[in-house]
């Protein structure tokens, strides 16, 4: 038969049928839509997280107490011991380190006029910050050395907060308070956008010096640094491990009391959250296709006995086994297929909710509505050929004779 | 000859139990025949008509249509016989309830693989014949049983097939109604059409030319008139 009238044919069962195709499209439905939602989150996880990635840079090494990533018992990392300053320097005297900017936080008011920005980030760090950790300077300068030497009350201004104290004047040169102290601003930087829906851009920067002046030694300090030039970061991560094992009298066969982070490390604990992600997605698809597909072959089987007689019929006046297994083929493919466009409708309607709703840039790609198609017509395919052939293969004469 | 059947019998087999439905049938049909089946019900009438439209094939004996055995063919093969050398009228009608006369009209020369352009002429011709021309785009429900019959008539003609086969076709319509069917098959045949019908009716019956009579699946009479 016609490809076209197989069509029509089909599209006109189903139609008197609207309940019950309902019903059986909804497994396929919840499972392309549950995989199209899925893989659209996490492109907008790859995205944002891409660029993070990028603003951290490969050759990138930080210390710090606690890892970018943790697993475990969080009580263990805050037991550690501090690091120190002076274990920073040590690290960067290491002929294996080229740059090396230590940097402290904090959270503090700043306020300038009648205006106050609550709860900043305040970091304290020196002039190696501004290349390790990617810094542009829009106006003025960065913190510098000889700001270092003499605790200076210097502050360079991230965007967010030069625009909110000082609206459209010019920052430079005047005194504004940070945590109650009085600092001069110095400079403001480019604006770097946001990550996760957090601005990079809401804080300031101080000499670290000053930093453990105003604001207290008792406080853990992020080791970065680069490796020097023509040395590996293995053997730059090594010589670091090696050195604060010394300086930290960590006992021979005890764990580090430190992490060394990188950019891998991010990159690794990310896709094993994706790959968790990913299993998940799997296991919700599959059931659903599998629920879905077994739904559609029971409403084919149901559908084939209660035609029998037209089976019978069709076959009477010249329809041939294939004719009628094509038949019923096309009517369980069209089920999944549209079951697999509401599914996708719905699982991009997801996603642009979520865009919406969180800071998570959810994007539907065009491999997730592929292969959400796929697999919805695929299910059809596998789920109705029993059913098809069935029909296919039924005595004509019986058929006929079917009450 | 057109139909030749020898030592044609058929056994259905329920659970343990053998039906003879037909015994050690002989009889043969040439072209532009008309004959009735008669005989008890339970005879063997449907049976035979079946085997003749290749629906079903004999379990013994022989079945030869234009000279070719049937019993030897597979279901691809008996398909297109019966797209081409049969077209079937029914008792209930069997037309398609969710499509038009003209869709169910049709149906037969998609399955034949006929151009769009040669199927619609065709149908509106064939529907034309049985006269029907303005109740084509109703759907079955919406058409009397005469109305519905002629339907099928158009669609068993529509293939100009070398037999029409109708197994009691005016048993559901009241006695007008069926005689104009009858009308119809009496310038079929005089147009050169072989049909075979079954009936209980002598009063239909005696529109053929050849009445034969089944007993318990044997052919107990055969007369020509
Ligand atoms: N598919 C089948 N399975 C088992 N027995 C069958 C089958 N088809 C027909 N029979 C039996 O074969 C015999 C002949 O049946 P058939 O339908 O040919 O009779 P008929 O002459 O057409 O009767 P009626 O006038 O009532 O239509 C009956 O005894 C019937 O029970
Ligand atoms: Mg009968």
């Amino acid at each position: 038969m016609e490809f076209r009238e197989t069509l029509l044919s089909s599209f006109r069962t189903l139609r008197s049928h609207k309940m019950r195709s309902a019903l059986t499209m909804l497994g396929i439905v919840i499972g392309s839509g549950a995989l199209v939602a899925v893989m659209s989150m996490i492109a907008g996880l790859n995205q944002s997280v891409s660029a993070q990635f990028q603003s951290i840079g490969t050759d990138i090494i930080s210390v710090s107490k606690y890892p970018w990533i943790q697993m475990g018992d969080s009580e263990d990392f805050r037991n550690r011991k501090d690091i120190t300053l002076a274990d920073a320097e040590a690290v960067g005297r290491l002929p294996s380190v080229g740059l090396m900017a230590p940097n402290i936080h904090t959270r503090r008011n700043i306020a300038y006029g009648g205006e106050t920005v609550r709860y900043t980030l305040v970091t304290g760090s020196t002039a190696e910050y501004e290349t390790i950790d990617n810094y542009l300077v829009d106006s003025g300068r960065f913190i510098t050395n000889l700001d270092d030497d003499r605790h200076r009350a210097s502050v360079v201004l991230g965007a967010d907060v030069a625009e909110e104290l000082f609206h459209l004047r010019d920052p430079l040169g005047h005194d504004i308070k940070v945590g109650g102290k009085r600092f001069t601003v110095v400079g403001v930087m480019e604006a770097k956008g946001d990550i996760f829906g957090e601005s990079l851009d809401d804080l300031v920067i101080i000499p670290i010096t000053t930093f453990q002046k105003a604001f207290g030694r008792r406080r853990s300090v992020v080791i970065d640094c680069s490796p020097a030039d023509g040395v590996s970061m293995q053997r730059t991560m090594e010589e670091i491990r090696q050195l604060l094992r010394i300086r930290r009298q960590v006992p021979r066969n005890d764990p580090d009391d430190f992490a060394i982070n990188t950019q891998s490390d991010l990159v690794s604990g990310y896709n094993a959250l994706t790959g968790v992600l990913y299993m998940a997605m799997v296991g919700i698809v599959g059931l659903a296709l599998l629920v879905g597909g077994i739904g559609v072959m029971n409403v084919m089987l149901v559908s084939v006995a209660e035609r029998t007689r037209e089976i019978g019929v069709r076959k009477a006046i010249g329809a041939r086994r294939r004719d009628i297994t094509l038949q019923f083929l096309v009517e369980s493919v069209i089920l999944t297929g549209l079951g697999g466009g509401l599914g996708i409708l719905g699982g991009s309607a997801i996603a642009f909710l979520v865009k919406a709703a969180t800071p998570l840039p959810a994007a539907v790609t065009p491999t997730a509505v592929i292969l959400a198609a796929s697999f919805a017509l695929v299910t059809g395919l596998t789920f109705g050929v029993y059913p098809a052939t069935r029909a296919g293969r039924l005595n004509p004469m019986e058929a006929l004779r079917y009450e | 000859m057109l139909i030749e059947l020898e030592g044609l019998s058929k056994i259905y087999e329920v659970g343990t139990q053998e039906v003879r439905a037909l015994s050690d049938i002989n009889m043969t049909v040439a072209e532009n025949e008309y004959l009735a089946i008669m005989g008890p019900s339970g005879s063997g009438k449907s049976t035979l008509m079946n085997i003749i439209g290749c629906l079903d094939t004999p379990t013994e004996g022989s079945y030869r249509l234009k000279g070719q055995e049937v019993g030897s063919l597979d279901d691809d093969e008996l398909a297109e016989i019966r797209s081409t050398e049969i077209g079937f009228v029914f008792q209930t009608f069997n037309l398609l309830p969710r499509m038009t006369a003209f869709q169910n009209v049709e149906l037969p020369l998609i399955y034949g693989r006929a151009a769009r352009k040669v199927r619609t002429d065709r149908v509106w011709e064939t529907i034309d014949a049985v006269g029907l021309k303005d109740r084509a785009h109703h759907r079955p429900s919406e058409l009397s049983g005469g109305q519905r019959q002629r339907v099928a008539l158009a669609r068993a003609l529509i293939n100009q097939p070398s037999i029409l086969l109708a197994d009691e076709p005016t048993g559901n319509l009241d006695s007008t109604t069926g005689e104009e069917i009858m009308q119809i098959f009496r310038q079929l045949n005089q147009a050169g059409n072989t049909i075979i019908l079954v009936t209980h009716e002598q009063y239909i019956a005696e529109h053929a030319r050849r009445i034969v009579r089944l007993l318990d699946g044997r052919i107990s009479s055969d007369t020509v008139s």
